[in-house]
């Protein structure tokens, strides 16, 4: 309230003294001034009365002349104190009689005047004709006092004071509590509409009042606080309907699975719109059907009882599901009215609004969002914008989850073909240089194996020891020769023969516990670390059929890893048992148990993975890749079980030995050859050069050796056509510039009849790649056995 | 004419009452308007008129003491439709058709005959006499002090079925019923 305004209260009262006020003053005015004005006439009519009185009472005498009797008539004056002076003339206008008594001759007036009345120096003065049968007779002169007249207007004017302040007072009295009447209900409307404004809260309501404008106000400010009330809720509901979907919609937008993302919509909107039952489903394109795909947790026991549980199928009613899958916004405020199956089910569960907002991307529906309430009529229309909008963010999420999961599925696509592509130019690497190794290996044994072998065969007399050492010396080098032709395998993409045999499982446990007893027992020991070995070997376990190098090789892989997981001691156990299958079929089972560090699940699920280690540095991440190529091969399986600190079990199991199969793979035997032949040996390793001459001379063959391509090209043409040509040709295929291929085409170009035989380091590779050159007949890879040797002269000579 | 006249005769006895003019009226003229005055301050019954438009009669009875001066006073005078006479008779008998019989004091003798004669007729009898108090007529002038004042016999006026009018009454002195 600024300085300049003024209270209503006062105002009113200004109002209402001021109309009060001028009423009274402007009655009084009226009054006073009526009494003025008349107040004259009736002077004027009571002297005048009085006159024609006296005047009467004095004609006769005036008329016979008794002065005496006119000054009795006179004295009739005595009676009015208003009358100071009265004088009867003759008709000569002579003085005759006059009242009082004590009357001085100045008094009166000097001559007699015209008839009538008027108004003089406070006083009224009249003349009145004294008449008689018509003729007058003489004039009555009269004076009268208005002293009197002011007296009354005295008390008139006191009077007037006096009740206009008795009036004002009472004015005052009234006229405060008739303002109250209105003021008070507009001060105590304007009290609201502060409380109004300071708290803003909108549910306070003002009381009506018994004025009719001022109720009418009223209700006009209770009408508009309930508007503004009413738009604030709307406002409110609308803010947290917003709020609620910046909610959800944050929180979909971290989520990238479907069934995340319809969860937590889910969740949110049961506890916060909130609704009864909620699910999501999607569409079906191959029967066209919806799919149950989430329900919300509040809503599960409900979905429990309509059926409508996780990967319920709903056929698309007529209406409502059907609509919806038209891009349309369904809302059925009663679902008992709608005589369709779906929302008929619902109404069978005591829901009764329905509200089936479409997923859809680019006008493309593929779901649709269902939610009701137990009450009719229950979803306002700001619901159910909430729900479309709503129902736009899920699409467009599950939308790019969809993309997303595609991406991700691409970009793990690309990854594992990215690694595979790695892993194999890896290979292919090692398998570059594992050739490269194994050739030189395949050359350093080939001398090695066949005098090994020549020994044991030409030499009777060897002493039981000495041969037993050689069969060992042929053993070891047909393990070499066998783990460096699997050394090339990782590059291949092809499965190589296998050469497969009958294997005993405990007798390969037997030498692989052998062989590796140094880093199981010794090494351990060193460091102060104790492996118990726990040897649990069934005599029942059948052989199976399988290459014994490669099961040794991943039973010695398996062994090393449990000691490496048992770096501070522990208990290895080597159990093998019989199985049967279902089928019957026999199977063989070996585990390896360790108790160490354990392997956690992410470790476990890629511990098959080639290269993938935990041992650093020390570790190539390929012996579990190698043991489980290896079990495949053997149609095997594979199992591991194992937890952090909980050790690891590997289980491998083989199917048992098949008769047929290894006398199909028995090895062919090797015979002596019948004819002695001349034989050229070209290769520039002289070790290799001896090696097969003293071989093949053991067998009776004659030899001539070349240590070079060109040389063995010379030898070969120079020696053609005569009696010293050669029946068959051995060559080195890796040699400086002249190399196996180039000398095979010379030969075969001069004698297309002569066999060439290709020796190699490489031989096994080229074998089982069908890339034998053209020109050679044979190719025998390094080191060559004897009696591939003699097999390959008697095929291709005899 | 008749009323500036009668003004002056006013006018001249006033100036002669108050002794302060010269020329005022003499007694007789006086007396004179006195009788004209008479007949405004007195009521004769009807049958007092043989017609409505009879005149009314002032008489003179015996001497006449007024000369010129009740004709002027009469001349002209109406008492409501009666044009008013004056009269000098002589005749007792003439007396009863007098509306107003003025007797003068020389006349005294005569006034018992004419009382009589007259009886209960309504006529206003006046005179001048100066003997006794109350002899029967009903109106007597009595001259005191340059004054005339006048007695009225109530008696003899209710007698006469005349109504004196009340302001003559309390002009005048009352003898009778009503007074001494």
């Amino acid at each position: 309230m600024t300085a300049r305004t003024v209270p209503i209260r006062a105002q009113l009262m200004r109002m209402l003294l001021l109309t009060s006020g001028m009423v009274l003053l402007f009655t009084c005015a009226a009054f006073v001034t009526y009494e003025l004005t008349t107040f004259r006439q009736s002077t004027t009519r009571h002297l005048s009365t009085l006159g024609q009185a006296i005047a009467a009472n004095s004609t006769a005498a005036l008329a016979f002349d008794n002065p005496s009797d006119a000054k009795t008539v006179l004295s009739a004056f005595r009676a009015d104190r208003s009358i100071v002076a009265a004088a009867l003339y003759d008709s000569s206008g002579n003085l005759f009689a006059s009242y009082p008594d004590d009357l001085t001759p100045d008094d009166l007036p000097r001559v007699v005047q015209s008839n009538g009345y008027r108004f003089e120096d406070g006083h009224v003065l009249g003349f009145e004709p004294v008449m008689e049968a018509g003729r007058p007779l003489g004039t009555l002169f009269l004076k009268s006092d208005l002293s009197a007249i002011r007296e009354r207007f005295r008390s008139y004017g006191l009077i007037t004071g006096i009740v206009i302040a008795l009036s004002a007072l009472l004015a005052y009295f009234v006229s405060y509590r008739q303002q109250s009447r209105i003021s008070k209900p507009i001060l105590a409307l304007a009290e609201k509409a502060r409380a109004v404004s300071d708290h803003n809260d909108y549910t306070v309501r003002a009381e009506r009042s018994r004025t009719r404008e001022i109720d009418s106000l009223t209700d006009a400010f209770n009408h508009m606080l309930t508007q503004i009330e009413r738009s604030e809720s709307r406002l409110r509901a609308q803010m947290g309907r917003l709020s609620l979907l910046q909610h959800i919609t944050s929180a979909i937008g971290d989520r990238q699975d479907l069934p995340s993302i319809f969860q937590v919509v889910l969740r949110s909107v049961e506890e916060n719109l909130p609704i009864d039952f909620g699910c999501f489903c999607l569409h079906e394109g191959a029967n066209d059907t919806l799919t149950v795909k989430a329900v919300g947790a509040a809503s599960q026991p409900l979905a429990a009882t309509l059926g409508l549980t996780e990967h319920t199928s709903l056929p698309i009613d007529p209406n409502g599901l059907s609509r919806c899958m038209h891009g349309q916004l369904v809302y059925e405020p009663d679902v008992r009215d709608v005589p369709f199956p779906f929302p008929q089910r619902l109404a069978d569960g005591g829901l009764r609004s329905l509200v089936i907002a479409p997923l859809s991307v680019e006008s493309n529906v593929f779901g649709a969002f269902i939610s009701a309430r137990r009450e009719p009529h229950a979803f306002t229309s700001a619901d159910c914008e909430f729900l479309k909008q709503l129902s736009e963010h899920v699409a467009l999420a599950a939308h790019q989850a969809q993309l997303y999961n595609a991406l991700q599925r691409a970009y793990d696509d690309l990854r594992q073909s990215q690694h595979a592509v790695m892993q194999q130019e890896r290979l292919r690497a090692l398998g570059q240089m594992a050739s490269g190794i194994a050739h030189d290996i395949n050359n350093a044994l080939s001398p090695v194996s066949l005098y090994t072998e020549s020994l044991l065969e030409h030499e009777p007399n060897l002493s039981a020891r000495a041969r037993s050492s050689l069969e060992v010396i042929q053993r070891a080098i047909d393990d070499v020769a066998s783990t460096v032709a699997r050394m090339r395998e990782f590059y291949r993409k092809r499965e190589p023969e296998l050469a497969l045999g009958a294997v005993d499982l405990n007798r390969m446990v037997e030498q692989v516990l052998e062989l590796t007893r140094a880093r199981w027992l010794d090494v351990p020991q060193q460091r102060g670390a104790v492996i118990e070995l726990n040897k649990e070997l069934d005599r029942e376990l059948p052989e199976i059929m399988g290459a014994e190098g490669e099961i040794r090789d991943a039973l010695t892989n398996l062994v090393l890893n449990a000691a490496d997981a048992m770096a501070d001691g522990g208990t290895l156990t080597i159990r093998t048992s019989a199985l049967e299958a279902a089928s019957g079929e026999r199977l063989a089972k070996i585990e390896v148990i360790d108790t160490g560090v354990g392997m956690d699940e992410e470790t476990r699920r890629r511990c098959l993975e080639p290269f993938f280690t935990t041992k650093g540095e020390r570790g190539t991440g390929l012996g579990l890749a190698m043991v489980y190529g290896m079990v495949q091969r053997h149609r095997g399986e594979l199992e591991i079980e194992s937890a952090p600190g909980q050790g690891t079990t590997v289980r491998l199991i083989f199917p048992g030995y098949e008769q047929s199969l290894h006398e199909t793979m028995r090895l062919p035997t090797a015979a002596l050859p019948k004819r002695r032949l001349r034989v050229l040996l070209i290769d520039d390793d002289p070790t290799i050069i001896k090696a097969m001459q003293d071989a093949l001379e053991a067998d009776g063959h004659t030899t001539v050796a070349a240590n070079s391509g060109q040389a063995g090209i010379d030898t070969f043409t120079a020696a053609f056509g005569t009696a010293n040509a050669f029946a068959l040709v051995f060559t080195d295929l890796g040699m400086p510039r002249v190399d196996g291929r180039k000398v095979a085409d010379e030969i075969k170009r001069l004698s297309p009849s002569t066999p060439v035989v290709l020796l190699t380091g490489w031989g096994q590779r080229m074998l089982t790649e069908n890339d034998i050159p053209p020109n050679v007949d044979r190719v025998l890879s390094k080191p060559p056995r004897l009696h591939e040797v003699r097999l390959a002269i008697r095929e291709l000579v005899e | 004419m008749a009323f500036l006249r009668l003004l002056r005769t006013l006018l001249l006895g006033a100036v002669l009452t108050t002794g302060q003019a010269v020329g005022a009226p003499t007694e007789y003229e006086i007396k004179a308007v006195f009788l004209l005055h008479f007949s405004r301050f007195v009521e004769w019954p009807p049958e007092a008129f043989t017609a409505p438009d009879a005149p009314f009669v002032v008489c003179v009875f015996g001497h006449d003491p007024f000369g010129e001066a009740l004709d002027a006073a009469v001349r002209g005078e109406m008492q409501g439709q009666h044009p008013i006479l004056a009269r000098r008779i002589f005749n007792v008998t003439e007396a009863r058709e007098c509306h107003i019989l003025f007797l003068h004091r020389s006349e005294d003798a005569r006034l018992a005959e004419i009382l009589t004669t007259l009886g209960r007729n309504s006529t206003l009898t006046v005179s001048d006499s100066v003997r006794g108090v109350r002899r029967g007529e009903v109106i007597r002038l009595i001259t005191d002090n340059d004054r005339i004042r006048l007695r009225i016999d109530v008696d003899a006026a209710r007698a006469a079925r005349l109504k004196i009018k009340s302001n003559l009454l309390r002009a005048a002195e009352l003898v009778g019923s009503t007074g001494d």
